[in-house]
């Protein structure tokens, strides 16, 4: 689906008026190889090249030099642009600003009028991803009376009807409530159970754990690539990066430090309860 | 009490089609030098609740209480007096972030306050150590800011000003874990030397729980109930049916709990639970 070869991006900033334009490396020389169908999560500290990696991924950005293929089609190559679009959407963190028609059902059809599909498929397409999202009873519903979990599920729903090979999540789930945010993340799920490609940017280290595989990234590289548990078995490198292991794994090093029997590979709430009820002899 | 608001209600877009009432007759209280915690589900009125404490929003009606002072009844000089003691940190930094560097947007807080600008420039190289940003950053358009750095200048140019009320909307959203961690760690450590009340609103259950001596949970428009961690997450299903969570730490001893393990429930960090499960453990 997508292939990376050497990619650098430099920004160009200018914010002293008198002084002279710098350039800021973003990307420095980023390789990877990114199978149809998979389920990358995308984590490094502020700074580290995430956003702007994702933004080449739809051609929002085109590198300075190296690289990208999507779906075999270089996205440096200006043809290319309308196919590379097409095949991978966005989804943002503010639920607010990605809604733009004020009634829900427009707002998911305006990507395909966009493309200028017919009417007949428009209508299918709109129904078939608001029913994906399960967001079909409020087809006809006023955005700004949704929660944020369900906005987010519009925006979700409104890449859909572009028929995306995949979706590309930047932090979408920063700023919803807890049940939002596990309603998002089932939808992330279950789209990637449909065989649509995720590349799910985030800060939680507990959403990495329902990815395939991690990239973590620094100083615009991807520094390490492998499945949560093998990530999250480092946790002293993930440290030195600014980042952390989730918070049952956290716990699972405290408890094996102080002598109680649990393995340190814990992840979740769920795997902790089996550990410690076996410790314990509950 | 530093803050209050007495049946307070805010009623956004009035006599048209989008009117909507966002607060609901909210009455609460903050007592002064308290950490406070506000959860609720998207859209239950957290943001503009706050936004009143500021005078940034006007009540539709009701009244808020800053320092014993009506804020409202307040003639505008003092209105501006009683506005100084409140620093508020924006749920989304773009709307807080206008200079052209970011070394001019951490200052401009200080330098309304009339300080002198070694002062100022104290403040501002302070403010950039404790949120985590290079020197070199402070040279930037805010414009040229990943998300998260973005965030990080907008809490500095508050924790600049030493504000007597600090309010944060969402801070750590977008922040990488071990800026979340330090710049957490970093107001509660001014909070304890210095004293001030603190309000967090936050989805993040884990950090309200460990940091707040007292939480509101507010739901549509109103304030479904408040008290301590310990009290307000003893109602995880009244949580569950708002939109809400336990911490993770606290589910979890909750079902060890259920299978008959004798440990404390009201724990809400990983070292103090580690703590109680070793001493089970070796009883
Ligand atoms: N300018 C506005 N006009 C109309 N309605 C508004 C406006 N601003 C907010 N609202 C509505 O008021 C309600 C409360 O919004 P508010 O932003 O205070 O919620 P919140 O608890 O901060 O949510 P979140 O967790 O998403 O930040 C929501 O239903 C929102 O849609
Ligand atoms: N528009 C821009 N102009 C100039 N420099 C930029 C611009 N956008 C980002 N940068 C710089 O590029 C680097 C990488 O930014 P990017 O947004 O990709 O980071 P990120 O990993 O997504 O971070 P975060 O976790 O904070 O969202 C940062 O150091 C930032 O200062
Ligand atoms: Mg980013
Ligand atoms: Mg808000």
């Amino acid at each position: 689906m997508f292939k990376a070869e050497q990619i650098y991006f430099e920004y160009t900033q200018t914010a002293e008026e008198d002084s002279a334009p710098a350039n800021y490396v973003a990307l420095n020389g980023v390789d990877a190889e990114i199978q149809k169908g998979e389920f990358v999560a995308v984590v490094g500290r502020n700074g580290s090249g995430k956003s702007t990696f994702a933004k080449h991924l739809n051609a929002l950005l085109s590198p300075t030099s190296g690289t990208l293929w999507v779906n075999g089609a270089a996205t440096s190559k200006e043809e290319n642009i309308w196919q590379v679009r097409k095949s991978t959407g966005m989804v943002f963190q503010n639920p607010d600003n990605q809604i733009i028609a004020s009634v829900v059902e427009e707002d998911v059809a305006f990507g395909p009028e966009n493309l200028g599909v017919e009417p007949g498929e428009i209508r299918r397409r709109v129904d078939g991803s608001l029913a994906a999202v399960r967001m079909a009873d409020f087809a006809k519903a006023a955005p700004h009376i949704l929660s944020g979990g369900q906005k987010q599920r519009v925006a979700i729903a409104g890449v859909l009807a572009m028929r995306p090979d995949c979706i590309v999540f930047d932090e979408a789930t920063a700023m919803l409530d807890p049940l939002g945010r596990s309603e998002v993340l089932e939808t992330v799920a279950a789209l990637n159970g449909e065989g649509i490609t995720i590349i799910l940017i985030t800060h939680f280290m507990e959403e990495v754990v329902i990815a395939n595989r991690v990239f973590v990234m620094n100083e615009g590289v991807i520094e390490m690539d492998g499945s949560p548990r093998e990530i999250f078995g480092q946790s002293k490198k993930l440290r030195e990066l600014g980042l952390d292991v989730p918070h049952m794994t956290a716990l699972a090093h405290e408890l094996a430090d102080l002598g109680v029997p649990v393995s340190r590979g814990v992840l979740t709430v769920g795997e902790m309860l089996f550990e410690l009820t076996a410790a314990l002899k509950l | 009490m530093i803050l209050a608001a007495e049946n307070l209600t805010h009623i956004y877009q009035r006599g048209t089609v989008f009117e909507k009432k966002a607060l609901d007759g909210i009455t609460m209280s903050v007592p002064k030098g308290a950490f406070a915690g506000v959860i609720g589900h998207t859209g239950s009125g957290k943001s503009t609740l706050i936004q009143h404490f500021n005078a940034l929003l006007e009540p539709t009606s009701g009244k808020v209480w800053l320092d014993g002072e009506d804020l409202f009844a307040a003639d505008k000089k003092k209105r501006k007096r009683l506005r100084e003691k409140v620093g508020l940190v924006f749920q989304y930094p773009e709307h807080q972030l206008f200079e052209t560097t970011v070394q001019k947007d951490i200052a401009f807080g200080p330098q309304n306050m009339g300080l002198s600008s070694d002062e100022v420039s104290r403040r501002v190289a302070e403010a950039l150590e404790w949120v985590g940003l290079p020197k070199e950053a402070a040279q930037l358009s805010p414009f040229e800011l990943s998300g998260g750095q973005k965030r990080r200048a907008a809490i500095a140019g508050v924790l600049a000003m030493k504000p007597e009320v600090l309010i944060l909307d969402e801070p750590t959203a977008g922040l990488d874990p071990r800026g979340k961690n330090e710049i957490l760690g970093q107001i509660k450590k001014m909070h304890e030397s210095a004293g001030n009340t603190v309000i967090l609103v936050s989805h993040g259950m884990d950090d309200v729980a460990r940091l707040a001596d007292i939480i509101f949970v507010m739901n549509n428009g109103r304030i479904e109930f408040s008290g301590s961690p310990a009290e307000v997450f003893r109602e995880a299903d009244k949580l569950a049916k708002i939109g809400l969570a336990v911490p993770q730490v606290y589910l979890l001893l909750r079902e060890l709990i259920k299978r008959g393990a004798d440990l404390p429930q009201n724990i809400f960090t990983a070292e103090a639970a580690a703590q109680a499960i070793k001493k089970l453990y070796e009883h």
